[in-house]
């Protein structure tokens, strides 16, 4: 059963545009421009029960406004949608007790007190009980081993724990989906793979729904199974995890930075920048060995840094494009045949 | 069930907020006791005042203490309990509103009273200092009082509220909300008498001091329990118009990407 379904979803956001010196002012005081911003262009979208899906895109991809229309925040401009059957904008309340939410940029915790008086204000927001409310707060702090931060004011505690705190916050009242913007945002990678191992852990054992929005692939690969990503407001692919993975995640960029000047040239393998003591590489890894690659560039001099990055969304982007319209032309050229 | 449920969420909330205010306690206390302080100023001088012209508009020493009073406690009590009153247009702006709009809770209320403003607590404690020095004040004049404090109240949350909702529309209402503050508050601290008698209406609908000060003053003078339910009937009614313009607004929200937490 699919517990978020969308038709063409679709949202538009108007701003007026500052006009520049002193005409245009009075001009815009008499007839604004206003500049219409297509934010998400018809997305359809079906979520099962039970499934771990990673929303992906670049900044301004239109991700959180998505979400935002899942959760019951904006109203759309076009189409449907429908989460645990219900119509987010006009059924916010009941929808409200059966899902999450976490803005890796907003927070729901006060900011001066500690996250257990936060806890129990949300415990009477969603109606539970006293009784329920405690053995539900003592269950997250055991799982997100919060014991250590619960009654330290939120404003002195790390990003990471209070992240963690947060999502504690949004599983109280055990919701059905786990709508989560950006969470590991700001992370370092230990508190990243920390979110990664709960989340994960969440939807083994509870089986919750979780639907995950990341600027960045390499993030939490390891948590969802499937991939959608959007571009300028619209899917542009929606596959397994997997099968992205062996498509996009094949390249990744080396960077190098040696004690001293060094030669960076590798066989099978020029640099795409260089200077006289560090280069950045695109590695194909169906051709080459990352490991292989990372002992050549030792071997060539004294190591001071070394970077291993996932290729950038963007681009991954533009390959997929690439591709499919060869594969496009090729369809067209065979039509013709 | 959703009634009781409700109030034990409010009043959840609102023991959140005084906790968060007296985390910083010694600005708590600074903060009450300034007001006070300068509303106690003002009080002398309108002492001096009337003692040397021996009334203003046919209000005399008592009357104008009382207006004071209620005006004061009941704005203190708008804003002791529903401390986002004036914060909903920056909210608005700032897209802060999704938080509230994720939870199973009416949006306004969850949104104003999300927040205690600390000085208010001093106009909150004052009118109940002034009535209890104020020679003469029998229980029935007490009870009136206490009667017409939350109504006013709402009228004040109400009015503000309506006022920064306009922010869905305006993107910004901040100051509309803080003229309507200036007058709402110094056309209630003279005599309805004073002001043009074409003028008057606007007491009673838009800038509704007729409701924290002269209705008020009405009831207090003769014991007057039909006044009372004055006040009660314009307070439901601000309610009613500004949760519609809120719910109106809320169609239009835009939200934002800003970086916030709940302070
Ligand atoms: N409240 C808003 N007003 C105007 N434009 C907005 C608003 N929210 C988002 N946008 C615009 O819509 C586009 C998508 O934004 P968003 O959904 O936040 O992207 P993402 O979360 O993928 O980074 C961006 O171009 C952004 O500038
Ligand atoms: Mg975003």
């Amino acid at each position: 059963m699919s517990v978020i379904e969308t038709r063409g979803l679709s949202r538009t956001f108007e701003s007026r545009v500052r006009p520049r010196g002193f005409a245009a002012s009075l001009k815009s005081l008499v007839k604004p421009e206003r500049r219409v911003v297509n934010a998400v262009r018809g997305i359809d979208l079906e979520v099962e029960r039970g499934e771990v899906l990673a929303f992906l895109g670049p900044n301004g991809a239109g991700k959180s406004t998505t979400i935002k229309m899942l959760t019951g925040i904006l109203h759309p401009s076009g189409g449907t949608a429908r989460v645990l059957g219900l119509d987010p904008a006009r059924d916010r309340m009941k929808l409200a007790m059966g899902i999450g939410t976490v803005f890796g940029q907003k927070s729901q915790l006060w900011y001066h007190l500690p996250a257990s008086d936060s806890f129990r204000l949300l415990g009477a927001v969603y109606e539970l009980d006293d009784a329920t409310l405690a053995r539900r707060t003592a269950e997250l702090v055991e799982r997100f081993a919060l014991a250590p931060y619960l009654e330290t004011p939120v404003r002195k505690l790390s990003l990471g724990e209070r992240v963690r705190c947060e999502i504690a916050a949004s599983l109280l009242h055990k919701p059905e989906i786990l709508f989560l913007d950006e969470p590991t945002i700001g992370l370092d990678v230990v508190a990243k793979r920390e979110v990664r191992v709960l989340l994960d852990e969440l939807r083994r054992e509870d089986g919750v729904t979780i639907f995950l929005t990341s600027h960045d692939i390499g993030d939490i690969e390891k948590v969802c199974k499937r991939a959608v990503i959007i571009h300028h407001g619209t899917v542009v692919v929606d596959e397994s995890m997997k099968e992205l993975k062996h498509r996009a995640l094949r390249r990744k960029r080396v960077g190098v930075k040696w004690a001293g000047p060094a030669d960076s040239s590798l066989p099978g393998l020029e640099p795409i920048k260089r200077t006289e003591d560090a280069a950045k590489y695109d590695v194909d890894t169906t051709k080459h060995r990352l490991e292989d690659v990372i002992s050549a560039l030792a071997a060539r001099g004294e190591l001071v840094d070394l970077t291993v990055e996932d290729e950038p969304l963007e681009d991954i982007i533009a390959a997929i494009f690439a591709s499919r319209s060869e594969e496009e032309a090729h369809v067209a050229a065979g039509a013709r045949l | 069930m959703r009634f009781a449920s409700t109030f034990r969420f409010l009043g959840r909330a609102f023991a959140v907020n005084v906790k968060a205010v007296l985390e910083y306690r010694v600005n708590f206390f600074l903060q009450v006791f300034g007001m006070m302080l300068n509303n106690a100023a003002f009080a002398v001088f309108w002492k001096v005042l009337i003692d040397r012209t021996g009334g203003v508009g046919g209000y005399g020493f008592t009357d104008i203490m009382f207006v004071w009073a209620v005006s004061s406690t009941s704005f203190g009590l708008a804003h002791v309990v529903a401390g986002n009153i004036r914060s909903i247009s920056r909210m608005v702006r700032e897209g802060e509103l999704d938080v509230y709009l994720l939870q199973p809770r009416d949006v306004w209320l969850n949104v104003v009273c999300s927040r205690t403003v600390v000085s208010a607590w001093g106009d909150f404690a004052y009118g109940f200092i002034v009535l209890a020095l104020m020679p003469g004040v029998g229980l029935g004049r007490w009870l009136v009082f206490l009667a017409i404090i939350p109504a006013a109240a709402l009228v004040f949350a109400a009015a503000f509220s309506a006022a920064e909702t306009l922010a869905f529309w305006l993107g910004d209402s901040q100051g509309i909300s803080g003229a309507l503050q200036e007058f709402l508050l110094s056309f209630s601290l003279y005599p309805e008498t004073i002001f043009e008698p074409g003028m008057r209406w606007i007491f009673y609908t838009l800038v509704p001091s007729a409701f924290v000060a002269y209705v008020p003053l009405a009831a207090w003078r003769s014991l007057d329990w039909g006044a009372v339910g004055v006040v009660w009937a314009a307070a439901l009614a601000w309610l009613i118009i500004t949760r519609a313009l809120f719910r109106a607004g809320l169609k239009r929200y835009e939200s934002g990407n800003k970086m916030g937490a709940r302070i």
